[in-house]
């Protein structure tokens, strides 16, 4: 294997892009940079914080790992080879599976089958792992490149920049593929994100990736054959091959004899032993092979799950996009729109459907943005009592609140370390908001603010987000919640109730006989459109629906939640049911959370949630009762 | 079954954003200290059961979101709470000038019978440190409230704190406690006593057994 090809080091179409061309599925659950250690290594420990650090020359680098509070990865590279420790990878839960494998390269392939816990993923990893990376120098590759493009050129590895490979380096790329792995993983997008710069730059979305261009099934089958090759051929091994695993304890000590100081084991006991014994080995055997089969099948899944992703981001970007207003309100799409929008077009599907009724340009956000970086200036700098000719109060609200906007910034979302001081989006969320106020004194900065600001720039550029988030902030329920009008809100709640014992009646007498009111749980779900309750990525699957069917479905979407835990939340008093509610389950599926949406009914003796709505506004009396005191 | 607790009742997190409710909050419940917390958006809960003088009291805490914005939904809770922290940032002057506002707030939409405290949050950072200690012991004394500071960071008081707290409601709350005491041997729930009062409120205040 020859890390230092000149293929590999000049050659245009470097394999690092090709392999982090993505797979559409979100790699969300990838864990926050500072969450990865790397043993025992130090030189690149800190390479993933630099990379999330630099966002030097005006460029958005979208990195590709949003990760969710919780989980965690801890790579450990002993010296003798390499393993995973720690909790780490059997906390992993389908998400993480599907994050893993989202890399759609053959390392995280072997990666995603072996995860399900330690011990598997040290049997196979060693093997596996190790044969992949020696089969697929890319990782090399990625390797050099993350330590040439994202660690400072600095001491720490001299003769990178050169060409040139210490032993020290060579023997920590040969004995630390996760490494890499990660590295990849944690880089590739950022290597895109330069690439874009000086070529062809596409706009739109680099949360979650792209589709690859190559064959998942092609990967996987090579996975296979590395997995097989890579095995030394000894007897042992051969069996190995064949089922694909072994028993994990074959230390036989029933068949021991017994010590001297005890009579000797008769034979048919010893017999009997050896029976027993052998029972238990072939049941173990048979679990064996029906887990490895689970896994195959899994990850067949998963490939299948990836194809599907990336068939229709084709479908997304070349048929729909390009005929957007005629195409948007057919059935056809519109199935296609429930099922999610591909990572790789949703910041371009939520700006369309979202719209811009406001006319707010590119132009109109610099003006903006101007202004607030001025008043930004004008408080950072020593308050020269100037205040009094726009009356002390206003000022000192507008301070505050600037002061507000800043404090929320590292209250957002802070598992994900990117919009915190130094992170890449920090600068990025504060000038949309800083320039929101601007735009909109009259509802200025409203806690809350900041996730939506927040979810926007994951999906799509700075000036496109500002635009999106302006235009969701102006449609009616959303303003009146941020701008608190309690009355309409106290509407909002009350046709929510309507639907919720329509169609939850149970639920509903239960909440009410325990002086449960809606505002308790929904205040913080509409607030943030489910991005602070939601896991993120089921979360933007709810604003998918959301730009799809508007205000109703995040009343809708509520609904859905509350059948999905009807059983547990029927058996709980107040205190526990509000615990629950404001801080749902960490893992969430998707799909389930769908399904349950897909069976709330909308309808309600024939009205619809507008109709509801509006008979409500009209008639405010009819309006929840209990919150109205 | 063993009754899991004798007496219920809510306490109240109030004061500006970012000052540490949620902070002290966790401290006291999960004895954890996260720097970077998730805003709170709306209301948040917790609950934890002390024991008192030999009572097991549960008690309930609703976590409030400060910034002003927010208060015409939060004043919704102030009549639901029992007793009530009021919270300020020892390295901020501002949050400690918006306790006078909470202050008055509470007032005019807490019932009459709540107990309160006032609690300078981050004595830890005494370097940054705003507002001296005997200002906020002078402004508690003015107010008639017990007075701490606390350190969500370094685990400073919070327990004294909020027990003191539930102490001082159970104080108010004596007498009734008293005869329900002895007349039922069950579980008592202020929240709920307090809720059914609620209801009752606009049609009399004959109700001497009431709770708020």
């Amino acid at each position: 294997m020859g890390p230092q090809t000149p293929d590999h080091q000049n050659g245009p179409e470097d394999q690092c892009s090709v392999a982090s061309q993505d797979s559409g599925i979100p790699t969300l659950e990838i864990n926050p940079p500072e969450h990865v250690h790397v043993q025992p290594y130090s030189p690149n420990d800190d390479g993933p914080a630099t990379l999330t650090l630099e966002s030097s020359d005006g460029t958005l680098h979208k990195s590709s790992t949003f990760p969710r509070s919780g989980l965690e990865w801890r790579l450990f590279s002993p010296p003798g080879g390499v393993r995973a420790g720690g909790g780490a990878l059997n906390r992993s839960d389908e998400i993480s599976v599907c994050s893993v494998s989202s890399l759609s390269t053959e390392l995280s392939a072997t990666l995603s089958l072996s995860n399900d816990d330690i011990i598997d993923f040290m049997v196979t990893s060693d093997s596996s792992a190790v044969v992949t990376f020696e089969n697929n120098s890319d990782m090399v590759v990625s390797a050099s490149r993350f330590s040439e493009a994202s660690l400072p050129p600095s001491d720490d590895l001299p003769q990178s920049h050169q060409g040139a490979l210490t032993p020290g380096e060579l023997r920590l790329k040969r004995t630390s593929p996760i490494l890499s792995f990660i590295n990849r993983n944690l880089f590739s997008k950022k290597l895109k994100g330069v690439s874009a710069a000086d070529g062809h730059r596409e706009p739109g979305w680099r949360l979650f990736g792209r589709v690859p261009p190559s064959n998942p099934k092609a990967a996987l089958k090579e996975n296979e054959r590395g997995a097989q090759a890579g095995d030394s051929p000894s007897p042992r091994q051969s069996v190995r091959k064949n089922l694909e695993f072994e028993p994990l304890s074959t230390t036989a000590l029933i068949l021991e004899h017994r010590p001297a100081n005890l009579p000797a084991k008769p034979a048919e006991e010893a017999e009997k032993h050896q029976q027993q014994y052998e029972e238990m080995v072939a049941q173990a055997k048979k679990r064996e092979l029906r887990e490895a089969q689970k896994r195959k099948k899994q990850l067949e899944d998963r490939v299948k799950q990836e194809e599907n992703i990336g068939n229709a981001a084709l479908t997304w970007s070349q048929e729909i996009l390009p005929n957007w207003t005629t195409m948007c309100s057919s059935k056809r799409v519109k199935e296609l729109w429930w099922q999610g929008v591909p990572p790789s077009v949703r910041g371009r599907v939520w700006s369309l459907a979202i719209g811009n009724d406001l006319n707010i340009t590119h132009e109109l956000y610099d003006i903006c943005l101007a202004r607030a970086k001025e008043r930004w200036n004008a408080s950072s700098a020593p308050s020269t009592t100037t205040d009094t000719d726009t009356g002390g109060s206003s000022h000192a609200d507008r301070e505050a609140s600037l002061e507000l906007i800043k404090l929320d910034i590292s209250r957002t979302f802070p598992s994900l370390c990117i919009f915190q001081k130094g992170g890449p989006y920090h600068d990025v969320l504060h000038s949309i908001l800083g320039a929101y106020t601007c735009y909109r004194p009259d509802v200025g900065y409203v806690q809350g603010m900041s996730f939506i600001a927040a979810v926007l720039i994951l999906n799509m550029h700075t000036a496109d987000a500002f635009i999106a988030f302006a235009n969701l902030l102006n449609k009616p329920c959303q303003m009146a919640f941020y701008r608190v009008d309690h009355s309409l809100m106290l509407t909002y709640f009350a046709a929510f109730e309507v639907f919720f014992e329509e169609n939850l009646p149970k639920l509903f007498a239960h909440f009410k006989s325990n002086n449960l009111t809606p505002d308790i749980y929904l205040i913080d779900w509409i607030f943030t459109l489910y991005s602070k309750s939601l896991p993120l990525d089921v979360a933007c699957r709810v604003w998918d629906v959301f730009c799809r069917d508007g205000e109703e479905f995040l009343f809708r979407t509520a609904l859905g939640i509350l059948r999905l835990y009807e059983d547990v939340l029927t058996h709980m008093d107040f205190i526990h049911n509000a615990q629950f509610l404001t801080r749902l389950p960490e893992h969430i599926n998707a799909h389930t959370l769908f399904s349950s949406i897909a069976a709330v009914s909308m309808s309600c003796r024939n009205r619809k949630w507008t109709q509801v709505l509006h008979t409500l506004q009209k008639d405010p009396e009819r309006a929840s009762p209990v919150l109205k005191r | 079954m063993a009754k899991q607790y004798d007496v219920l009742f809510r306490l109240l997190l109030l004061g500006d954003s970012g000052v540490g409710k949620t902070c002290l909050l966790c401290r006291f419940t999960d004895n954890e200290f996260h720097p970077s917390h998730i805003s709170t958006i709306g209301v948040d809960f917790k609950m934890k059961t002390l024991e008192i003088d030999g009572i097991k009291v549960r008690i309930q805490i609703w976590d409030t979101a400060g910034q002003e914005r927010y208060q015409t939904i939060t004043k919704q809770y102030y009549r639901r709470a029992q007793g009530i922290f009021l919270v300020y940032d020892i390295t901020s002057e501002r949050s400690f000038q918006h306790i006078m506002k909470w202050a008055s707030d509470v007032d005019e939409y807490a019932p009459d019978k709540v107990q309160k405290i006032l609690v300078g949050n981050k004595s830890d950072e005494e370097q940054k440190r705003q507002v001296a200690t005997a200002q906020g012991n002078k402004l508690a004394k003015a107010y008639g409230m017990d007075f701490f500071e606390t350190s969500a960071f370094t685990n400073h008081n919070i327990t004294e704190s909020f027990t003191r707290l539930a102490e001082l409601v159970l104080q108010a709350n004596k007498k009734d406690l008293d005869v329900l005491r002895v007349s039922i041997n069950d579980k008592l729930n202020l929240a709920a006593l307090e809720e059914e009062e609620g209801v009752c409120d606009s049609s009399s205040d004959a109700q001497k057994t009431c709770w708020c």
